[in-house]
């Protein structure tokens, strides 16, 4: 790697305001399992890292009166560990499961992983359909937005380029929330995704699917809800037809490319399957409650 | 800049520039050769080592990074009295043949071993897939690992 | 699929794979008259194998100890005092003529210490078959991974700095990256000389007869890709230029001895002053068989007076260390209606890539395996092997065995799904047994395969 500076600021101001500084010749380092890899093969102008995982307030994991709130910073090793995440959102643990191997989880991080924004980020799908939103670190101090505003297309997010991802926070009502999560890629480990779904939902009390979430990665320019696909089952009692029903919706929603790995039609038939599994097993998992 | 580690249980530091990876301050700075540069973007495993209890690829990580901190690699899995059941087994079982994956590899196993004693086949293939083999076929690898493992919960039962 | 091709050794004839090729004549072979061996042999029974007392017993390895410690070293581990570290810029073509190489700028970078063209490498050419590649490009580059000039630094960064500093003039050349279109030679990837470099035919009885009589032909055509090795050890060595005209170089190379004879020749020095060591291979699958980067780093030593170490990265090992050949395997079979094999017509086109390499033993053996380990009277294997813009295809695992074996065995499902055959069973019809002819006439001998193949069917229980 060429020369560059390194600093691990204690606070988010001192980090934004370094950001701000240093503009495009500063990039934020979190796992580094994406950056130090283009910093070995796209060396570019990069004279600054600021590191950013030792500000408090991006780490831990913790349950406050909101909701869990995940510090963007926490490692997806540190996420399949953690009680409150195994108990509360276990799809989110699946999620992180299927990213990497252990040596990459145990390094990334979640933030880094929203962050970089890519369509096939293994994270986004299972947050999403928990209404996760985020908190964002700027100039003026901290605001706070639903995270499917934070995706904007690929490898890019609502971020402006000195601000940062603090925590992502997951409303309290949806935890333990019935979800499923599944990835497809062409291995079983260190497999980029052809297609992630994520399905979370209720049942009322006669039985009739509430709040139905829908999400899609890798099949669209950003990771995507699937409101149409949605409202096929909202209010409706489950069964097999309906949510084929959905998942033949879910496929209509999505706009997946043709590449090396997978063809989009391929990748259209994926959703069609993995939409209904993972819809199916919401509702098992509600009616089991 | 100075980065002070502790590494196999001895306090090392070494001055190297911000963009030193790990993996480079420990093969150039610190002689630890044990740990390979194999593909250099985190896919192959066989820069595995430990840091604070957790393995992870030391060609991703700035050494910067791992100030203050502790650090196994495959010089610290023997004593000199004895080798690690895994080695014993690794060597026993064939599990190495040119030997390049092994130390990544063994990092790995005992990363697992830590956690969890008695793996099951499939635990052991997700705990192995950042570690890439092309020799074994890796079969011979997860019955060391297997082997290792009943040494290993055998011995704290006190059997 | 009809097309046309030329011979090699004439390079003028047209020919078609539907026009038949003429075997090479076959000489009889003379006998010792005192003393006729007479077919087939008798041979005694293997009764060394049986007695020998380390059968059935665990062997362990004897550097398996030192690989659990971590304590093996691999050419990368090793470090010199005063080492500098060498970086190769590869082809910005597949295929183009190179006007001029500047490395001025690159050599005026503080710790650039000596930067190498392909002009200054004494004899600019190697290869295990057919001295046809280059150490570093010359006038021409026939793939990207060609390496066209060369850095040594005091670090790798400086080092991959300093190539961006080298200014390559190209002019780019029409590139053929298909074998098949290589076939008609339009694009010469060694010009003058036929894309076509090595071929191989076997013949043996009157296959187009023999076709025509059976019951039924099958004809498919049989694609393979491109494989590399990864190794999971790079391509790594260390070169020392002494004082005394003589060059030290550990490697990670397989082959010593054949190393060692492609230094002296490109380094123009005798095989005396050479000194090639190998220490342990960190996986090697046949693509570390031959010199890479080893005459680069003993002239830039010679230059700079300093150990010169040089490790691929994986990208480099992707782009130009040699990878498998791709065949495209045409299959015509003739059987009868007992699934019988009567008659084969195989035609190979291997993707040979920029150079030869080892494409002589893949081609051989690949043309000899390529009907499969079954008794065929009627047999016609033509081979050719091409060359196209593409990464150098050498050795690997079996020399072009695979490839092959899934195109007969592929075939011989087809053959018994058509038929209504048992895929097990039409194999036991057609197997090699004791004292069987190979497709060159070869008696085989200790042939178990029917045997193999029942013991292995009753253990995964393919009758259930």
């Amino acid at each position: 790697m060429r020369p560059f500076d390194y600093v691990a600021p204690a606070s988010a101001q001192e980090a934004v305001a370094l950001l701000a500084e240093h503009g495009d010749h500063a990039k934020v380092l979190a796992g580094g399992t994406d950056l130090i890899v283009d910093l070995k093969h796209h060396a570019g102008n990069v004279s600054l890292l600021v590191d950013v995982t030792e500000i408090p307030e991006f780490l831990g994991i913790e349950e406050t009166d909101e909701g869990l709130r995940i510090g963007s910073a926490a490692k997806y090793g540190e996420i399949m560990e953690h009680a409150l995440c195994r108990e509360y959102t276990p799809e989110i643990v699946a999620a992180s499961h299927t990213v990497g191997a252990v040596q990459t989880r145990n390094l990334g991080t979640i933030g880094g992983n929203l962050v970089t924004c890519v369509p096939s980020a293994d994270s986004a799908p299972s947050l999403l359909v928990l209404d996760a939103d985020v908190t964002v670190a700027g100039t003026d101090g901290n605001r706070r937005m639903p995270l499917t505003d934070f995706f904007v297309g690929p490898r890019k997010t609502s971020l402006a380029p000195h601000e940062l991802l603090v925590d992502i926070r997951i409303p309290k009502a949806n935890l333990g929330k019935p979800s499923h999560f599944l990835k497809f890629g062409l291995r079983k480990g260190q497999a980029l995704a052809l297609v992630n779904a994520a399905a979370a939902l209720w049942l009322d009390d006669k039985g009739a699917i509430t709040e139905p979430r829908i999400a899609l990665g890798a099949v669209a320019p950003k990771p995507v809800r699937c409101p149409k696909a949605e409202a096929v089952i909202a209010g409706k009692q489950p069964s097999d037809e309906l949510l084929k029903e959905a998942a033949e919706m879910a496929v209509t929603e999505c706009k997946p490319i043709d590449d090396f790995r997978a063809s989009a039609n391929y990748r259209r038939q994926l959703v069609r399957t993995m939409t209904y599994r993972c819809l199916k097993r919401s509702v098992e998992i509600a009616s089991q409650r | 800049m100075l980065v002070k580690l502790k590494v196999n249980g001895e306090l090392r530091q070494a001055d190297v520039p911000p963009e030193t990876t790990l993996l480079k301050m420990l093969r150039e700075d610190l002689g630890l050769t044990g740990a390979k540069l194999g593909c250099d973007v985190g896919d192959c495993g066989t820069c595995t080592v430990i840091v604070d209890g957790d393995s992870l690829n030391s060609c991703l990580m700035l050494a910067a990074k791992a100030n203050g901190r502790e650090i196994t690699t495959i010089e610290g899995l023997a004593t000199s009295a004895d080798l690690h059941p895994l080695q014993k087994s690794f060597e026993e079982l064939g599990a190495l043949q040119c030997g390049f994956c092994g130390p990544g590899m063994l990092m790995s196993a005992k990363n697992l071993l830590d956690k969890n004693p008695e793996p099951s086949v499939h635990e052991i293939k997700d705990a192995l897939s950042g570690n890439l083999c092309r020799c074994t076929g890796y079969t011979k690898i997860i019955e060391a690992i297997q082997d290792a493992g009943r040494e290993l919960s055998g011995a704290a039962a006190g059997n | 699929m009809v097309t046309t091709v030329k011979d090699v050794k004439t390079g003028a004839e047209a020919l078609t794979t539907d026009k038949e090729l003429t075997a090479p004549a076959v000489k009889p072979v003379t006998l010792p008259s005192e003393n006729p061996v007479v077919y087939p042999l008798t041979l005694p029974e293997p009764a060394a194998r049986t007695q020998t007392p380390a059968v059935g017993q665990r062997a362990s390895r004897p550097d398996g100890r030192l690989h659990g410690l971590g304590q093996t070293k691999y050419i990368d581990d090793l470090t010199f005092p005063h080492m500098i570290h060498a970086k190769i810029l590869r082809s910005a073509h597949p295929h183009a003529r190179i006007i001029s190489v500047d490395t001025s700028e690159a050599e005026a970078m503080p710790g650039v210490f000596a930067t190498l063209t392909g002009k200054e490498i004494p004899v600019n050419s190697f290869g295990p078959t057919l001295q046809d590649q280059p150490v570093l490009a010359g006038d021409i580059v026939r793939h990207r991974g060609d390496g066209v000039a060369a850095v040594a630094a005091v670090t790798e960064q400086i080092a991959a700095d300093a190539l961006e500093k080298i200014k390559v003039e190209y002019e780019p050349l029409p590139a053929v990256f298909d074998p098949v279109e290589a076939l008609k030679d339009e694009i010469k990837v060694h010009a003058p000389n036929s894309n076509i470099y090595a071929s191989k035919v076997i013949r043996k009885g009157d296959v187009d007869k023999a076709l025509a009589e059976s019951d039924h032909v099958f004809h498919r055509e049989f694609r393979t890709q491109f494989v590399e090795h990864v190794p999971l050890e790079p391509h790594s060595s260390v070169a020392m230029w002494d004082g005394n005209g003589r060059v030290t170089i550990y490697s990670s190379l397989g082959r010593i001895t054949l190393g060692r004879e492609d230094l002296s020749r490109t380094l123009r020095i005798p095989q005396n002053r050479v000194r090639l060591i190998g220490t342990i291979v960190g996986g090697n699958f046949g693509g570390k068989n031959e010199i890479t980067n080893e005459p680069i780093l003993a002239l830039l030593s010679k230059k700079t007076g300093r150990p010169v170490k040089c490790t691929y990265t994986r990208g480099d090992e992707f782009v130009s260390s040699t990878i498998r050949h791709p065949f495209i395997m045409d299959y015509t079979t003739g059987v009868n209606n007992e699934g019988k094999i009567l008659a084969r017509k195989i035609r190979l086109v291997l993707d040979g890539g920029a150079y030869c390499s080892w494409t002589g033993t893949t081609i051989g053996k690949g043309s000899i395996l390529a009907p499969g380990p079954y008794n065929i009277d009627n047999l016609l294997v033509e081979a050719y092997a091409v060359y196209t813009n593409k990464t150098t295809t050498g050795a690997m695992r079996g020399f072009g065995a695979p490839q092959v074996c899934f195109a007969y065995e592929s075939q011989m499902d087809d053959i018994a799904v058509a038929l209504g055959i048992d895929p097990l069973e039409i194999r036991l019809r057609n197997a090699f047994s004791e004292n069987s002819f190979s497709p060159t006439s070869q008696v085989l001998q200790s042939v178990a395969i029917k045997e193999s193949l029942l013991q292995a069917s009753d253990r995964f229980g393919w009758k259930e």
